[in-house]
């Protein structure tokens, strides 16, 4: 976290619980689309729900927002339970996929929606001024009398986030805001919209498949798989303690090596891999003899050597990328992997061309034993 | 071929086709209205404005269709729009397509015959007997405005749900979740999102009927049995059985006129509430 420059690393056990699901499932006919879910939502962080498509973060936002009803459990706003409350009646908004702006208003009129809806109302003065302030926020001024279709995708995506923020919600949720823009503008926004959570103080949910994008803005992720919340941590815990090798696989980049445990002796557990070798690492969870794991090592944590010890195998691809270097490599029972060369290491090793033999090596105890399910 | 002969190709049939059936017939007719009434029926070619003089003696058939057209669009208007909310916005996928078919069924059967089972419905063995059965006596509905406005309703009603129903059916619903996210109550979001939204529909389905009723003669013959009649009925008698041509362009002409001055009218308070003139397909 020290990587996002912040002055004082938030850790989740500084706020109070804003939001809460316990046990939660969401049912649509035959379709467990959440399942048992389990998590608090901290006053002021910044969290991500991830997973790939289907895995039920639409369905845990939509329910935190009040569009669904959980099947089974309780979700809490505030510490009360709100499970049949209506969106209407919830301090929360929501920032749609497609923004869901409202084609007959103009821009300003959209952003001044919400708060034209409060009872006893808001007299029209003190609207307008919250409209032009928001709209500086988002740095709209002077697009207050536009028409929705005559702002870009950027522009309307802008308004969108303005249209929630300006109700000053105790929860905002996000169902992947950046998808539909091009790569520039994507991180362009991901800046300014954690600029604009630090700014404003308002606790963020976001939704996204993009783990790059997940793990640039949260402070604590949430990553989901067919409905279940698998892990929850901050990026670093993820990366560094992945509780299984689906976690490994979707922080980050690792290399797998499956087998089954053999002995425990002291801190580190023996792996017997299908070619018959032993490999060993630290184990993440209670595990016992003959358990299906998978061995994981992150490419960075290899080391490429043209003499020494470790496995032998043979450069299949290099590509530079700048202050690292790539290189695909095959060994002959275990297959490809992937080795991070530091530029450090190639400037005394000398760069490994296509064909070359070599040998990798790694500290035991950086190898991660994973369940492998 | 330049795309402005390609233009011109593709507006040709059309454009001959509103030539020959449209621009002739109503140049034809203006100027037989300021003709006379030859002997034995048909027009002598003159300049006179006395068939317009004479129009007051056909005060009644302008009356009752510059009264009847609005009331039964505007009936119609209510009748359909929750019918076509509850269609597009409510009922599940299957219901749906079930449930338009049945809106469309009556189609299936001529105006005429439908009308005759509203003639028996409303007459004196219908549902007046049934109400003098129950004790309400002396209820005459046949050959009244009311017999009329029924027929009208019941007549022009799927033309009023579809436009309607289109309008709303290709409502984004995250617009109205979208709504309720900001705090509206339902019935706000109804208001504010829905209704607005649905305008082009209403406002195309609105002029759609009125201005087939502006024209109607069917109905008001057969349940208005020559007490409640229209315009339409009136030319009807005019040009076929009194023969009297020159009169019946006059009263053609002036139900043109006052047309067109109600759909300008009637444009202006729909651009008005907001939807854009290009809304409003028919015209
Ligand atoms: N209204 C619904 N009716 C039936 N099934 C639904 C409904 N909403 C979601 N589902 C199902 O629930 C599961 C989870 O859907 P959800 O939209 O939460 O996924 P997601 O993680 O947001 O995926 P994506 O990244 O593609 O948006 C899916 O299998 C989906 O088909
Ligand atoms: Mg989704």
């Amino acid at each position: 976290m020290e990587s996002r420059g912040y002055i004082e690393a938030f850790t989740p056990a500084d706020g109070k619980a804003i939001a809460e699901l316990r046990g939660v499932s969401k049912r649509f006919g035959d379709v467990l689309a959440a399942s048992d879910l389990n998590l608090t939502i901290t006053e002021g962080e910044f969290l991500s729900f991830l997973g790939p498509s289907g895995c039920g973060k639409t369905t845990a936002l939509r329910m935190l927002a009040g569009f669904e009803t959980p099947t089974e459990g309780d979700v809490l706003l505030d510490g009360e339970v709100v499970n049949a409350l209506e969106a209407h009646h919830r301090p929360v908004n929501m920032v749609f996929q497609q923004y869901a702006l409202f084609p007959h208003m103009t821009v300003a009129q959209n952003i001044g929606y919400g708060l034209r809806q409060r009872r006893p109302r808001l007299p029209k003065a003190q609207i307008a001024e919250k409209v032009d302030k928001t709209l500086d926020i988002v740095q709209l001024g002077g697009f207050e009398d536009r028409k929705i279709w005559e702002m870009s995708g950027g522009q309307q995506q802008r308004v969108a986030l303005a249209r929630a923020i300006i109700n000053e919600p105790k929860l905002l949720l996000l169902d992947e805001p950046m998808a539909a823009l091009d790569r520039k503008l994507r991180k362009e926004m991901q800046i300014e919209l954690q600029d604009l959570q630090r700014q404003l103080g308002i606790t963020f949910v976001l939704v996204t498949h993009d783990q790059e994008e997940a793990l640039s803005m949260s402070d604590r992720i949430c990553i989901m798989r067919e409905g279940r919340i698998v892990q929850v941590g901050s990026p670093q815990e993820l990366y560094d303690r992945p509780n299984s090798k689906y976690v490994a696989d979707f922080v980050g980049t690792s290399n797998f090596f499956d087998g089954t445990v053999v002995e425990q002796p002291g801190p580190l557990t023996s792996v017997r891999l299908s070619n018959g070798m032993i490999m060993r690492g630290t184990p993440t969870e209670e595990m016992s003899n003959s358990e299906d794991v998978s061995v994981s090592v992150r490419p960075e944590q290899m080391t490429l050597q043209r003499q020494g010890e470790g496995l032998t195998v043979e450069v299949r691809n290099r590509i530079f990328l700048g202050e690292h270097t790539e290189y695909l490599v095959n060994h002959e029972t275990l297959g490809d992997f992937l080795v991070l060369s530091p530029r450090q290491s190639e400037q005394t090793e000398g760069a490994f061309t296509v064909g070359d033999t070599a040998f990798v090596s790694w500290e035991d105890s950086a190898a991660l034993i994973l369940d492998r399910n | 071929m330049t795309a402005r002969t390609r233009n011109w190709l593709l507006l040709a049939p059309a454009g001959a086709w509103f030539l020959v059936m449209l621009i002739i017939p109503l140049t034809v007719v203006f100027i037989f209205s300021f003709g006379e009434r030859a002997p034995a029926g048909g027009v002598v070619p003159a300049f006179t404005f006395e068939q317009y003089a004479n129009l007051p003696a056909r005060w009644a058939a302008f009356k009752n269709t510059m009264t009847l057209a609005p009331i039964g669009t505007l009936s119609a208007l209510l009748i359909a729009y929750p019918l076509a909310y509850y269609l597009a916005v409510k009922s599940s996928p299957k219901w749906k397509t079930i449930l338009l078919v049945l809106v469309i069924v009556p189609f299936w059967t001529s105006i005429l015959i439908r009308s005759y089972a509203w003639i028996f419905l409303l007459g004196g063995r219908g549902i007046p007997a049934l109400l003098d059965w129950v004790g309400i006596e002396g209820v005459r509905l046949i050959n009244t405005p009311f017999a009329v406005l029924i027929g009208i309703i019941y007549g022009y009603l799927p033309l009023m749900v579809f436009p309607i129903f289109v309008s709303l059916d290709k409502l984004d619903k995250r617009l109205l979740e979208a709504s309720s996210d900001l705090g509206a109550k339902p019935w706000r979001t109804f208001l504010q999102i829905t209704l607005p939204l649905s305008i082009p529909g209403i406002a195309t389905g609105c002029m759609l009927v009125f201005i087939l009723l502006m024209g109607e003669y069917l109905i008001p013959a057969l349940l208005g049995g020559g007490k409640v009649f229209f315009v339409g009925n009136a030319l009807v008698d005019l040009f076929l059985q009194s023969r009297n041509w020159a009169y019946g362009s006059a009263v053609a002409v002036t139900l043109v006129v006052v047309m067109l001055i109600a759909v300008t009218v009637y444009m202006r308070l729909i651009t008005r509430l907001g939807a854009s003139r290009e809304d409003v397909s028919i015209m």
